[in-house]
């Protein structure tokens, strides 16, 4: 009896303790750290905290920072019936109600605005948009991601569907170098934004050339709703936005792991954002069904030019000139079949041409008339550019090298690392032919005698080839920073440098032959001056061949003080399987006073 | 009261870029062209950073070319036309008799899947009389749509 009354006692004395013990654990749940923006150690900044400052998203003064005080505080706001609070944060009030076990009490049916949001929004098919990087583009060479949500009938299409994007808002009445700034190190707001599909495609595909993939995700009705609710929780909120790691690819990623927080896409850290990782992530997670892919602008011309003879191409771009031209006999006397490609690519030719900046009326005019003509042939079904394979496919971006040679008639060891990305001899493969960008590219070197020494650093090292072709006349450009070694005088020294030029490139098959015209600025200890000038030029072939690459070059620099520095060279890379490549390298360096031969070979191992 | 006031915000926002849409404030195919970005600046950090210039949008209301401010998250085909670049993707998809932005009109006309084939087949065939000139608007190509449906026994009912 008295044990009985002992335990009675400490259970309702106990009661309270309990309660709270329960709102600790709530505060705790994986899911209210994921609706709060919690860092749980992902990425660098704002650990155990929200990565929101915005005090609109909070219900407690200090709830950025406290969990628990939010959870009060959304307890309190959301728990009586018809709460305004509740229609501001629908996903908390699920999240509180299910695990509170409230009543039934309406829930969010006096909540207008959200439910006519929520009933125009679509909500049957979650995907994550990949609009891959574009030749040209530095900007734009790691891609972007953004979500889609549609309706899911497939023979609807996806062009009604809906666009989640995370991006950084700029008021823009500058032009200034100060933005460019800001975007890399943080200071401008980022928010969600909601627009429709279409206009995503209009801006990737149709504007930017990019190719666009569709990775089907297969969230279930239940997390769909998760996501959707908490959108709408999201709408005017303030986040920052960093280009490194919290940037499009990670808020997506945070959203995706929102709707199922038992994922272990947060587990890592992520110290910075690559959109190619979000996909492989995403695929490592289990969360990928299917894989589309919707080519560029530049690729569907590109698709039907491969379609048309010479003469063909002729008249192509004659009719693009002058719609009168399909009047004329040589047009005439084409087969049905050609006309209709024909005319196809010269209005596809007319608008990669015009698709940025206004647009003159002669223009519009001229594109009306060819599609009168491409309305008068017969359509030639299924011009599809061929499906390249898909980003996340790729090799790994992060890279470790470790090799040997002989530079003259010394052997050394090098050891190289890369933080990112893929140099155009890396295995091709779900990358884009002739582009490169490699960040903090290392190698330090022990030569026989001698010291460890720091070989070669590229802080930056962009190089985009855009073969011209008889449609298409962009320039190719390459722009370098870090620091390299070459002989200056006998002696080999460390420079610290800046280089970079406009260039063409042609495209014959697998193989790309380019040359740029370049300027160099250097720092050196040699040289009197400060910074050392030289102009010169830079020539070479690149080979994509089924089993390795190949590529040749020769650099020629002529220094403001006659100092000169040539250096040819030829590389080869065999990748081994995905993550693997044997690359070997012959190149002759020097100047005026004198001049090595190096072989290089080294195994490469791309990771991460 | 947040949402009033964002809402507010984007309608402001967008009768500020229908004042400096490039080529006035017509909706026709000569005007269906980028909204033009301050620079090559600009262009390049609003594709850093993945963002837009000025307005942020969020659904129940969004600008989309100075055409049509209504832009809500479903469509008629008159404010779909009136998106920026989706004329001329019609214009496109209709010569040709198929494609993506003819599919996505139609359902948003409420073409019920078993006539969008007939559909197409007779925008296709109307093409002239739909787009008579490169000056035509979002407004007058519905007009014309709407016309050509009449004269079609099929589509009469469905117009």
């Amino acid at each position: 009896m008295k044990s009985i009354n002992l335990a009675l006692i400490l259970v309702l004395a106990s009661a309270p303790l309990w309660a709270r013990a329960t709102n600790e654990e709530l505060a705790e749940h994986p899911r209210w750290k994921a609706l709060l923006h919690i860092n749980e150690g992902t990425t660098w900044r704002y650990q155990g905290r929200s990565y929101i400052d915005d005090p609109e998203f909070f219900l407690h003064e200090s709830g950025a920072t406290d969990a628990h005080a939010e959870l009060d505080a959304s307890i309190e706001q959301l728990r009586p019936a018809e709460s305004e609070a509740r229609c501001d944060f629908p996903a908390r009030y699920r999240f509180l109600s299910q695990q509170l076990d409230w009543p039934d009490d309406g829930a969010l049916s006096h909540c207008s605005d959200y439910q006519e949001w929520r009933e125009a929004m679509p909500e049957e098919r979650v995907a994550l948009i990949f609009p891959a990087s574009y030749l040209n583009s530095p900007s734009s060479m790691f891609g972007h991601t953004l979500l889609r949500i549609d309706r899911g009938n497939d023979e609807d299409g996806v062009w009604l569907s809906r666009a989640i994007n995370f991006g950084a808002t700029v008021q823009g009445q500058e032009n200034s170098i100060l933005y460019i700034y800001r975007g890399l190190f943080g200071g401008y707001p980022g928010y969600f934004s909601n627009v429709p599909y279409m206009n995503k495609i209009r801006d990737y595909a149709h504007l930017e050339n990019r190719d666009m993939w569709e990775y089907q995700l297969n969230l279930t009705q239940g997390e769909r709703k998760w996501l959707l609710a908490h959108l709408w929780e999201l709408e005017d909120i303030e986040f920052d936005y960093l280009f490194l790691d919290e940037n499009c690819s990670f808020r997506l990623l945070e959203l995706i792991h929102l709707a199922r927080p038992d994922s272990t896409l947060m587990d890592d850290f992520r110290f910075a954002e690559v959109p190619a990782n979000t996909v492989r992530s995403l695929d490592r997670a289990g969360f990928i069904e299917s894989v589309d892919y919707r080519p560029s602008k530049a690729n569907e011309l590109d698709a039907l030019v491969d379609r048309l003879s010479a003469s063909e191409q002729d008249l192509a771009l004659a009719l693009a000139r002058d719609a009168s031209v399909a009047e004329e006999e040589a047009f005439q006397a084409l087969a049905p079949r050609s006309r209709n490609l024909v005319a196809r690519a010269a209005y596809a030719h007319l608008r990669l041409q015009n698709r940025e900046g206004e647009r003159s009326q002669e223009v519009a005019q001229r594109g009306l008339a060819l599609l009168r003509v491409v309305n008068r042939t017969p359509t030639v079904p299924d011009i599809d550019p061929q499906r390249p394979v898909s980003p996340e496919k790729g090799h790994g971006t992060k890279m470790l090298a470790a090799g040997g040679g002989m530079l003259g008639d010394r052997g050394f060891g090098e050891l190289q690392a890369r933080f990112s990305y893929h140099d155009w001899l890396d295995n091709p493969e779900g990358y884009l032919n002739g582009a490169a960008i490699e960040a903090f590219n290392a190698r330090i070197r022990r030569t026989e005698g001698d010291d460890l020494t720091l070989e070669q650093l590229d802080v930056v090292n962009i190089k985009s080839l855009a073969p011209r072709n008889r449609f298409r006349k962009p320039v190719s450009w390459f722009v370098n920073g870090g620091l390299d070694r070459r002989f200056i005088g006998s002696k080999r020294h460390l420079t610290r440098h800046v280089q970079g030029g406009p260039g063409l490139a042609w495209e014959m098959g697998p193989v790309i032959p380019y040359a740029y015209a370049m300027a160099r600025a250097e720092n050196n200890s040699a040289h009197d001056v400060l910074v050392s000038t030289a102009a010169g030029a830079r020539a070479g072939v690149l080979w994509y061949a089924e089993s390795f690459q190949l590529g040749l070059e020769a650099e020629g620099l002529y220094y403001h003080n006659d100092d000169r520095r040539y250096r040819p060279s030829a590389t080869l890379n065999v990748p081994v399987g995905r993550n693997h490549a044997l690359r070997a390298r012959i190149e002759r360096d020097g100047g005026p006073d004198r001049a090595e031969t190096e072989f290089h070979l080294s195994w490469r191992y791309y990771f991460d | 009261m947040r949402k009033t006031l964002l809402a507010a915000a984007l309608v402001a926002t967008s009768f500020g870029a229908q004042a400096s849409a490039p080529g006035g404030s017509g909706c026709g195919w000569g005007n269906m062209l980028f909204e033009g970005s301050n620079g090559m600046p600009m262009h390049l950090l609003a594709t850093l950073v993945n963002g837009t210039s000025g307005n942020r949008t969020f659904g129940i209301t969004s600008g989309t070319n100075g055409c049509d401010t209504s832009g809500a998250l479903s469509y008629n085909g008159e404010n779909m036309l009136a998106q920026a670049g989706v004329m001329e993707e019609v214009a496109q998809d209709m010569a040709m008799g198929d494609g993506e932005a003819l599919t996505a009109l139609s359902v948003s006309m409420g073409i019920p899947a078993e006539e969008r084939a007939h559909f197409k087949k007779t925008m296709h065939e109307n093409f002239n009389t739909i787009f008579p000139s490169e000056d035509v608007t979002a407004e007058e190509v519905m007009g014309n749509i709407q016309t050509v449906m009449n004269k079609d026994k099929q589509l009469a009912s469905l117009s």
